[in-house]
């Protein structure tokens, strides 16, 4: 026998009565302090003062305690050492390939897959990419993340992406990789070619921004000022000539939370899990293929046929093009290579923007491909015009300041 | 009540002051506006960008805050504001903190040891200090008589 509406109605009303508890909600100082993080008044001194705490403690943690004071002693006091005097024939192709220079005293600019690939590798962006991994998973649990996407939404809006297009961009900070991954938080075709785009040619992965600010520390905030000021210029413009959607999204923001550990570790080990099995090989598989076209010749090849763009064009000196062409493999080496040229601190800049805007590395390219390979070429394809456009601009911003 | 109410407000406002005179002198000093200073255990070297001017910045943002904050303590915001700053403060003092704990565990360059002797790991936490690490325990004081506020509120 089927129950009547009115029944049906009386037995939800008892179910309602066991399982749902009502009372007056107050307003703590907890939910007053979320809503003063969105608004843009206080938020965005809050979000300044978060992104100073996220590179402080980036800095402190992979520079001054596991790279420089542990790392840098390990590899070039034991294990490059060690390398030069165990490996036979330092004369041989192998040699070159995985120890590189015999001559080198440090692991930096040996150049060889076990001396630089595994010190680049494990040594400064491991530390890196834990650390940012850590801060940015804290930052997301606490829910801190949703609110500075609510923030950025409006600029981020200007150049055709939303609020959440924030992650993959500080991902991004940390590695490319994942950032690329990431774009998938975005809605439309149109967005996540945009954001892989700008990702891939204007946000600097921890390995390059390590590597600056311990060779070229000076100049390091005049880098991220062009790539600020071009991640924003091309972002507008691409959303202009790009045809699709932008569309708007509701972003849900939680109160704040304690992060609980166990979530924490888990998203902690999955994604430095994802850099050691996706980015570390394509290190070193990108470090042996440059090597190997170095001793055929290529790169050789190509820095002649190039220059007179480069010197003209981009105005920095001939000895920077090797290290430029080089760059699509190995960015944060070339930029290594960089600081030993005797360059104009202008021309350092421009050289460094160039690395930076290049080319993505090739375990961005890599995850690029897996996204789509047409997607990929568009993207190549955006980044050469880019380049040429920026680089030459730079330079000729330097002339009419009298600095190039 | 009433008395809690004014300790908690001026508190706020003179940590607030002090916060905001010291975050723009960091900028200030970094700017090349003044030479680095130097006062019993506080000290602005200025040397550096990213330290001086954005981390003196988000201090001198922090005393904007807790000073804007103690106007009004009776309302859950203005209190929400006050206890912001102090937390913008305690962000800076903590990554200087953090830097100082970093820096202290590897052994130094020349050294061929990896680890930093006990002492050499203690001396580092010596004085002079950077404001935000002086102004730390004060803007302790400041959250612990507004969270009190509250209680009472």
């Amino acid at each position: 026998m089927g129950l009547t509406a009115d029944e049906r109605w009386d037995l939800v009303d008892q179910v309602a009565s066991k399982v749902v508890s009502t009372g007056v909600s107050r307003r703590g100082l907890g939910d007053a302090l979320g809503d003063l993080t969105v608004k843009p008044l206080t938020g965005l001194p809050v979000a300044l003062a978060v992104l100073y705490a996220f590179w402080s403690i980036f800095c402190s943690f992979a520079g001054d305690l596991v790279t420089d004071g542990f790392m840098v002693k390990f590899f070039d006091n034991h294990w490059l050492p060690w390398l030069q005097s165990a490996w036979p024939d330092p004369t041989s192709i192998h040699y070159f390939l995985f120890v590189g220079d015999p001559l080198a005293d440090n692991c930096f600019e040996a150049f060889g897959v076990l001396t630089s690939g595994l010190f680049v590798s494990l040594g400064v962006v491991l530390p890196a990419v834990f650390i940012f991994y850590l801060t940015m998973t804290l930052l997301e649990d606490s829910g801190y993340l949703p609110r500075l996407a609510v923030l950025a939404d409006t600029f981020l809006h200007k150049i055709g992406l939303h609020g959440y297009a924030i992650v993959p961009t500080i991902l991004g900070l940390g590695c490319n990789v994942p950032a690329v991954t990431a774009t998938r938080v975005l809605e439309t075709k149109k967005q996540r070619f945009l954001m892989m785009t700008l990702l891939a040619i204007f946000v600097p992965c921890g390995a390059q921004l390590g590597i600056m600010l311990a060779v070229i520390p000076e100049t390091v905030g005049w880098v991220i000022l062009y790539l600020v000021v071009g991640f924003a210029i091309f972002g507008f413009l691409l959303d202009r000539l790009i045809p699709g959607d932008n569309p708007e999204i509701l972003i849900d923001v939680p109160p704040y939370r304690w992060p609980i550990r166990e979530n924490v570790a888990k998203k902690l080990w999955n994604r430095t899990k994802g850099y050691l099995k996706e980015a570390v090989p394509f290190v070193w598989l990108g470090i042996l293929i440059v090597n190997v076209l170095y001793l055929a010749g290529v790169i050789q090849g190509l820095s002649e046929l190039l220059a007179p763009i480069f010197i003209s064009w981009f105005g920095v000196p001939s000895e920077t093009v090797a290290p430029l062409i080089a760059a699509f493999l190995r960015k944060d080496l070339a930029v290594a290579q960089l600081s030993t040229i005797a360059m104009t601190p202008y021309q350092m800049i421009t050289a460094v923007v160039l690395i930076s805007i290049y080319f993505p590395c090739v375990a961005t390219f890599v995850v690029m491909l897996r996204e789509g390979w047409k997607q990929l070429l568009a993207a190549v394809a955006t980044l050469a015009v880019v380049v040429f456009a920026y680089g030459g601009a730079i330079h000729a911003i330097g002339i009419l300041l009298g600095l190039a | 009540m009433k008395t809690s109410y004014t300790i908690a407000s001026i508190v706020a406002a003179l940590v607030g002051v002090a916060a905001l005179i010291l975050g723009l002198a960091d900028v200030l000093v970094w700017a090349g506006g003044a030479g680095p200073i130097s006062i019993g255990i506080l000290e602005i070297t200025g040397d550096d960008f990213f330290r001086w001017a954005w981390g003196g910045l988000v201090v001198a943002l922090g005393g904007f805050f807790m000073l804007a904050g103690a106007r009004g303590l009776g309302d859950l915001n203005q209190r929400a504001t006050a206890v912001l700053g102090a937390i913008m403060v305690w962000l800076v003092a903590g990554c200087d903190i953090f830097g100082m704990i970093c820096g202290g565990i590897p052994a130094g360059e020349e050294s061929e040891a990896f680890f930093n002797s006990v002492g050499g790991f203690i001396g580092g936490f010596a004085p002079p200090y950077a404001p935000a690490i002086v102004l730390l325990p004060f803007t302790i004081i400041v959250a612990w008589l507004l969270l009190n506020e509250r209680q009472g509120a």
